[in-house]
């Protein structure tokens, strides 16, 4: 029987979701619309329409050295142009955010070829030649995983992932990269991830309603949400690979 | 001699607040009477971004703004998530809850009762203030702060 990977345990809700994410069979669903040139603002690493900036030499002028595993592995089309390594990062509210840190990570890694995605406590970094990482970004920040109000674009300074909401519903940040237009009831972003400002807002929607946010969060949280002990089966595999960590440090065996 | 100890009271609403909510909380407060010294607590605002590549880029944020409390003008240099309050006698308290029942009709609220402020020097207050420190001072200052206390006269 072919092997079928199941990505992870649990019996509720968000486990459901956190299986959904990781799994690249599952297309995940497109929420917005974003321009490739309001990708290209938001992340402020050129000028839209500017050439990629170089950080070696194209592949086919390089004279690379004769190596199986060059043969092997396809260059990205960045690669293959010498872009250079830039970076998104974001920032999920424990409130509800429909992805958190870990997953991205996980999900970036099993979805993208040629992806760097690093975890931090309240943020998530991935990196990536220039122009794959335009279409990355693209396709993360349209999809269900980014929501307007609860998950960020910020490259530097990113409290706020632990803190309570603000009054219209939305993840703190010191400096103010998103607004809320209460009169489309859409979050507008007025800054590029690093903080300076942008000549003209992009819109990136409406942030969920809590009803979906719940239902579609990865995060358990038992303050309203699905509290972690509920998942029984979860619980049992993360004790189960705990225990084994520990003991595998004494007797490789149960 | 003892020393007079204080109420103290903490309010912590479940959102954090916008400058137009602070206002209007802290005019409710103030005009109970009974505020003898007060502290916002919020995660911070900085002018200017601080770090990463737009350091020093000027940083313009909605809630950083001017608000008229009292016969004062304040500066609200923080998101405020809590607001800490020392009062003349634990008789204060329902009415500074009925001022905060005013205020917050969008989500509720939670008035803690306990000790907030800090009650002895430390070791960073003996430096920036020296031994003579006033004691009104105490737990109303970070080691950071460059501007002044607001007093806010006509409470009474």
């Amino acid at each position: 029987m072919a092997y079928k990977p199941q990505f992870g345990p649990g019996t509720s809700s968000v486990a459901e979701n956190r299986r959904k994410q990781m799994n690249p069979g599952y297309k995940l669903k497109k929420m917005r619309d974003i321009s490739d040139e309001e990708v290209v603002l938001l992340m402020g690493h050129r000028a839209p329409g500017a050439a990629y900036p170089t950080a070696h030499p194209p592949l086919a002028e390089a004279g690379e050295p004769k190596c199986p595993v060059r043969k092997l592995v396809t260059p990205l089309d960045g690669a293959k142009a010498g872009d250079r390594v830039r970076y998104i990062q974001f920032a999920d509210s424990m409130w509800f955010a429909p992805c958190h840190p870990y997953l991205r990570s996980y999900l970036e890694a099993i979805r993208y070829r040629g992806v760097d995605p690093g975890t931090l406590s309240g943020r998530q970094i991935v990196e990536c030649r220039e122009r794959d990482l335009e279409k990355i970004a693209k396709e993360l920040v349209e999809s269900e995983i980014f929501d307007a109000g609860r998950t960020g674009i910020r490259g530097a300074t990113v409290h706020g992932h632990s803190l309570r909401l603000d009054e219209n519903g939305m993840m703190f940040d010191m400096l103010a990269r998103y607004v809320y237009d209460p009169k489309a009831k859409t979050v507008k972003y007025v800054k590029n991830q690093i903080g300076e400002p942008l000549d003209k807002p992009i819109d990136v929607g409406k942030s969920g309603d809590d009803k979906w946010l719940k239902a579609n969060t990865t995060i358990f949280n038992s303050n309203g949400g699905v509290a972690f002990r509920s998942d029984t089966e979860y619980v049992e595999w993360v004790q189960r690979v705990h225990s084994l960590r520990t003991k595998y440090g004494f007797m490789p065996m149960e | 001699m003892t020393e007079a100890e204080y109420p103290q009271v903490r309010i912590v609403p479940e959102r954090l607040l916008f400058p137009i909510t602070v206002e209007r909380l802290l005019t409710a407060i103030v005009a109970t009477g009974g505020v003898r010294r007060m502290s916002l607590n919020g995660p911070r605002l900085p002018a200017v971004v601080p770090y990463g590549p737009a350091r020093g880029v000027e940083n313009p944020h909605y809630a950083r703004r001017k608000i008229r409390v009292g016969d004062q003008d304040v500066l609200l240099e923080v998101q405020v998530g809590t607001v800490v309050l020392e009062l003349e006698d634990a008789s204060y308290i329902p009415r500074i809850r009925e001022a905060c029942e005013s205020v917050f009709t969008e989500f509720p609220f939670t008035i803690q009762e306990g000790r907030f402020m800090k009650t002895r020097m430390t070791v960073t207050d003996y430096a920036k203030y020296g031994p003579d420190m006033d004691k009104d001072l105490l737990g109303l200052t970070e080691p950071g702060k460059k501007g002044r206390l607001i007093i806010i006269q006509g409470g009474k």
